[in-house]
């Protein structure tokens, strides 16, 4: 209400599509411009109080819903700036005292004087002759005749036209081929594509085939039944650089047993490249393959939390009504009415009658990231690395949740440039967490770097395609700054956090635990969200809240998507191959 | 958990305010001599539940209303066993109550309900017009009076709260939409008893924010909404914060929505 929210003229949104009767955006206006429109925004003149744009807004919304700016009277005045600017003049005080009488705010704003003509054609008709016109106030703006006539018809939000469903766009539109950095998957060039149109090749084949031999018109090559005219076509094999490139398996080609069934696999990822503001594709080649060390069954010990699986167990992610409890909310009549029965007819069963609601549905798979880079080497007081701490909080974690019932796999990650991102299979989701797993996980030694975004990316793929439960929740154990070659500060930080992005959209829950480390990391609160990230010493420390933090990921997903896990699977199988 | 679920409104000597703008009430009418089952479409607070208690009482019957809700059991419907000194007896769910009377049993938004609890209903929906219970091993002949009127609000529920095809085709559908401008000033001035002009204001305003192209709002203003700001103001506060209050802040908690509502209304009520 006052001067402070000029700089948000966005609120008048609604009463300019109300006064347009169709959809019509607020902007404001470049400095130094006036207001005008173009048919789709009202450009406010900036930094005006708010008082003045609302004027701006009503008028030019109540030109457009008045018809005043219909193509064929704009285009009357196109070029005529003198005509315009009388025509404005008039059509506003007309449009105005039209709007005074339906809506009073308009009635409290009008300008002085009377509208001296009564319909848009016979303003264009005075606006026209040589009778004097008194000027239009300055806030009536201006009208651009250029600017109305470019802009499509609809405003934001509306249906489409014909117009915009139609197959036809001018070779001007093609967007501007930019140098794609280094390696880059090669563009063509616009020439050779030019003459790649599919269209324009056979159309001059054919007319040369029938110049050669003479042939009729073959059936269905007529423009019988079809008004759509195709001028062009465009080949989309290039998407947008908004698009999510999607993973491309990786083929391996090698002597002995075909990767998948030694659970080899892989594929290039896309990355988000923030100074751009595109994705890379093809950027990241990830490789999971399963950690071959000799296990050292000595080494399988695990400890075991007891706060943390009774912290867990209360993890339920759906409501159930148990019936026949011995206490509870509500009485379970029906069990009421047995025992009754039972106790008229001479036994004596136990007073079972109460029904207890309890979150009891579990459907979780997790899958538990470990941070197998070198920078997880730092060592605290009692002499334990920090990659020490994430290996044993991974395996209490994993063998708490696998008692629980729910779904784990655990994986290592670690990187050596982008050519070189490895996931390490300790627990697949389809194995056991025996002694072999916890003795391999034991074994994981730390080494090279932390390209997080490709590695979340593909847990991500593993977690969709294999988990099978509806809920499933991404816990990644790192510490340190996403780094890699090529791969720092603000381009990780963002790229990270764009492969969350894609994993939430998908109804993959994420949390980060860092456990271990002496110092607290920004970096990974920026990447998670404050939310979504806790550290703490030891994985006791985290033990008493784990189930908060378990729900507040998972119910960061809005709107989970249930995708059939069975037909995911078989999609990675086949690219496996 | 209450068995008494059901609300029971005898027919009175007032008559319940119902202003009919299209043929339902012919269309009511014709279902009710029948006996058909009446489904009942149209947006949150437009008068399904009005129109329904007008007709009841035009047609003198009773009329049983039944909330729907997550939780609603089939038991809640049809009725159960309570314990009561020592022993079992059969208490009647509302909708057994009303097969029994003959008085019409109104389920409004069933769709909350569960799917299996809505099924109970199908055989008293078809010709057989039959209830059966069967904690009791019996099957009800509905009394001649009997009609089941359910309200259904398209849109409002998620996707997987929508009405069985099997259920529906059982119904007779009456659409009902928010009235045109003059017909809805006259209910809001006679429901919140404000004047004439205050009721066209706040009619204008709904009938902007209704026809608004391009936002998406998960409700409009609907009719209840007005007289709420209608009766706000018949107590006195001004048209401008009655509006706000009733209006603009129940329609979205997004505060950019909210500011811009608020320009919307000013426009209306100048400050």
């Amino acid at each position: 209400m006052t001067a402070t929210d000029s700089g948000r003229p966005d609120r008048f949104r609604f009463l300019a599509s109300f006064i347009a009767g169709r959809s019509l955006g607020v902007a404001e206006a470049a400095p130094g411009e006036t207001a005008h429109t173009d048919g789709r925004f009202v450009f406010v003149s900036a930094g005006h109080p708010a008082s003045e744009q609302r004027r701006e807004v009503l008028l030019q919304a109540a030109l457009l819903g008045a018809g005043s700016l219909d193509r064929g009277r704009v285009r009357s005045i196109r070029g005529r700036p003198k005509v315009a600017r009388r025509y404005l003049a008039l059509e506003g005080r007309r449009v105005f005292a039209e709007l005074a009488a339906r809506v009073p705010l308009a009635a409290a704003l009008r300008p002085d004087g009377e509208p001296i003509t009564s319909s848009a054609d016979e303003s264009l008709e005075v606006a026209r002759g040589r009778g004097r016109v008194a000027d239009p106030p300055q806030w009536f703006g201006v009208i651009r005749p250029a600017r109305l006539l470019a802009a499509p018809h609809g405003g934001p939000g509306a249906r489409p036209s014909d117009d915009d469903l139609r197959l036809e766009f001018e070779p001007t539109a093609v967007p501007e081929t930019r140098g794609n950095g280094d390696e880059e998957p090669g563009e063509e060039s616009r020439i050779r594509r030019l003459f790649e149109n599919p269209l324009f090749n056979s159309n001059t084949l054919s007319d040369f085939l029938n110049k050669l031999f003479g042939a009729s018109r073959s059936p269905g090559d007529g423009a019988a039944g079809g008004e759509l005219p195709v001028r062009s076509l465009r080949r989309a094999d290039r998407v947008g650089p908004d698009a999510r490139p999607l993973p491309v398996p990786l083929r391996f080609a090698r002597e002995g047993p075909p990767a998948a069934a030694v659970s080899v696999g892989g594929a290039l990822y896309p990355e988000w490249d923030v100074y751009r503001s595109r994705y890379r594709p093809e950027w990241c080649r990830v490789i999971e393959f399963p950690l071959r060390a000799a296990p050292d069954v000595s080494a399988a010990g695990v400890e075991h939390d007891e706060v943390l699986r009774r912290r867990l167990a209360r993890l339920g992610l759906g409501p159930k009504i148990v019936r026949r409890q011995p206490d509870g909310d509500d009485l379970d009549i029906e069990a009421l009415t047995d025992l009754f029965v039972d106790v008229h007819a001479g036994y004596s069963p136990p007073e079972h009658i109460y029904l207890e609601r309890r979150k009891l549905a579990r459907n979780l798979g997790a899958l538990i990231l470990v941070d197998a880079s070198g920078s997880a080497t730092e060592t605290d007081p009692q002499g334990f690395s920090v990659h020490e701490h994430q290996r044993r909080a991974a395996a209490t974690l994993a063998v708490t949740l696998e008692k629980l019932g729910d779904r784990v796999a655990v994986y290592g990650f670690r990187s050596h440039g982008r050519g070189a991102v490895h996931l390490l299979a300790l627990k697949p989701f389809a194995h056991r967490f025996g002694a072999g797993g916890r003795a391999r996980l034991n074994r994981l030694q730390p080494s090279g770097y932390t390209r997080l975004g490709a590695g979340i990316r593909h847990a991500g793929e593993i977690l969709k395609a294999e988990a099978g439960t509806p809920n499933r929740l991404l816990l990644v154990l790192s510490d340190g700054f996403p780094y890699d070659d090529g791969y720092e500060s603000r381009y990780a930080e963002a790229d990270a956090r764009r492969a969350l992005e894609e994993l939430r959209v998908d109804g993959v829950g994420c949390l980060c635990l860092s456990i271990g480390g002496s110092t607290d990391s920004d970096a990974l609160d920026r990447v998670f969200g404050s939310a979504s990230r806790a550290s703490a010493p030891t994985l006791a420390d985290l033990s008493p809240r784990m189930d908060e933090l378990f729900l507040t990921a998972l119910e960061e997903l809005a709107a989970p998507n249930l995708r059939s896990p069975r037909r995911a699977r078989r999609r990675t199988a086949s690219g496996n191959g | 958990m209450s068995t008494q679920t059901g609300r029971l409104i005898r027919s009175t000597a007032e008559a319940p305010y119902y202003r009919a703008v299209g043929d339902e009430v012919a269309v009511f009418r014709a279902a009710a001599r029948r006996g058909l089952p009446v489904l009942l479409k149209g947006p949150t607070g437009c008068g399904k539940t009005r129109f329904v208690e007008a007709m009841a009482h035009e047609l003198g019957r009773n009329l049983i209303t039944v909330a729907g809700h997550e939780d609603l059991t089939s038991a809640d419907l049809v009725g159960r066993f309570l314990l009561k000194g020592g022993e079992t007896t059969w208490v009647d769910g509302p909708l057994t109550r009303a097969v029994r009377e003959g008085a019409i049993c109104y389920l409004d938004e069933i769709v909350e309900a569960r799917q299996d609890t809505t099924v109970v209903i199908h055989p008293l929906a078809d010709h057989r017009r039959q209830l059966p219970v069967d904690r009791l091993g019996i099957s009800l002949e509905a009394a001649p009076g009997f009609q089941l009127v359910i309200s259904y609000n398209p849109g409002y529920q998620s996707v997987l709260k929508n009405l069985k095809e099997s259920t529906r085709q059982r119904f007779v559908s009456i659409e009902l939409d928010f009235h045109p401008a003059d017909v809805e000033t006259e209910v809001v001035v006679h429901e919140a008893g404000v004047d004439l002009e205050t009721a066209r204001t706040l009619v204008k305003i709904g009938e902007a924010i209704r026809n608004l192209e391009g936002v998406r709002l998960q409700e409009v203003a609907s009719t209840r909404t007005l007289i709420l700001a209608g009766e706000l103001v018949a107590e006195g506060l001004s048209l401008r914060s009655a509006v706000r209050t009733a209006i603009v802040q129940t329609l979205s908690d997004d505060p950019d929505v909210v500011r811009a509502l608020g320009e919307l209304v000013d426009a209306f009520v100048t400050p």
